[in-house]
């Protein structure tokens, strides 16, 4: 039998009440001793179970890929999982299920090994000034949307930066996933997700100023 | 060497550019809440956190993990 390394041993088959959760999750993790051990491997077995399900549901993503890919997805994601909790561990604070809380550690894991999987030979383009604005007005709208399609285009060149306009392409027109964006750019999801907030606020402001949006009205307005 | 066909700013991309992203949320601090706002989902159907379900709506990579997390959930019953 080959011996599991000592960083890796909750891979091994788990030998006394496998099916059994302990009792305090965040103690069993912390404390050495059998208990310990025990909770490592059902931990990563919650985390399998996450990380099996993403990779399931992201599996259009992975269409030129055999389920050996998946699998190795998975498993990769689940271990790394399995780290980024452990250094949280001492954040949980039992406002949730210890479960629930494990799971989007897998989730997030795989849902990132995925996109990184899907977009590893695509280029992301970064560029600020080559796009149109296109509306697809039907006959009767035409002037109303041409009137708009020029309005979004000032309200774009006029009151974003150069970099707001590069990411709000790549994210909204290209549909680069954010987490994969943030990768290529040496940067992470929440720096992009706040640099697309400040864009979506100036463009609000200047069209609403044009009279083409209302005022503070509801999520989802469209213009 | 072949050009690339122009970006086009389309109605959808619009719809999406011009979404009202107020209250604001991080996505760390959508991660951070998810377990807490889908435990509490579960148990009580009609809880709303508006400051979730806005970024919800506007981050695609944090709804789709949350949608995720959501029927993983269901699935445990």
């Amino acid at each position: 039998m080959t011996p599991v390394g000592q960083g890796e041993f909750w891979r091994s088959p788990a030998t006394t009440d496998a099916a059994r959760d302990p009792e305090d999750w965040v103690v069993a993790l912390s404390m050495d001793g059998p208990d310990h051990h025990h909770a490592l491997r059902r931990l990563h077995g919650l985390l399998l179970r996450a990380a099996r399900h993403q990779v399931s549901r992201m599996g259009t993503l992975l269409y030129d890929a055999g389920p050996d890919l998946a699998d190795e997805l998975t498993h990769q994601a689940a271990d790394e999982a399995m780290v980024a909790l452990l250094a949280k561990l001492h954040t949980f604070q039992g406002r949730s299920r210890f479960t629930t809380w494990a799971y989007k550690f897998g989730i997030l894991q795989a849902a990132t090994e995925v996109r990184s999987h899907a977009w590893r030979s695509r280029q992301v383009v970064l560029d600020d000034s080559h796009y149109t604005v296109d509306l697809g007005p039907s006959v009767e709208e035409y002037a109303e949307s041409a009137d708009l399609a020029r309005a979004v285009r000032r309200a774009i060149d006029q009151t974003l930066t150069p970099h707001q306009r590069r990411i709000m392409l790549a994210l909204l027109v290209d549909a680069v996933p954010i987490d994969v964006l943030a990768e290529r750019l040496g940067t992470n999801r929440n720096a992009l997700y706040k640099t697309l907030h400040d864009a979506r606020v100036r463009v609000r402001a200047d069209l609403t100023a044009a009279g083409y949006l209302r005022a503070a009205t509801a999520n989802g307005n469209e213009p | 060497m072949t050009e690339q066909p122009p970006r086009a700013v389309t109605r959808k991309v619009l719809h999406n550019l011009t979404k009202n992203t107020q209250p604001w949320l991080s996505c760390d601090d959508c991660f951070a809440l998810l377990d807490e706002y889908f435990d509490r989902r579960l148990s009580d159907p009609g809880f709303v956190d508006v400051a979730m379900a806005t970024h919800l709506d506007a981050c695609p990579a944090c709804a789709e993990e949350a949608a995720s997390l959501q029927a993983l959930l269901e699935a445990d019953g």
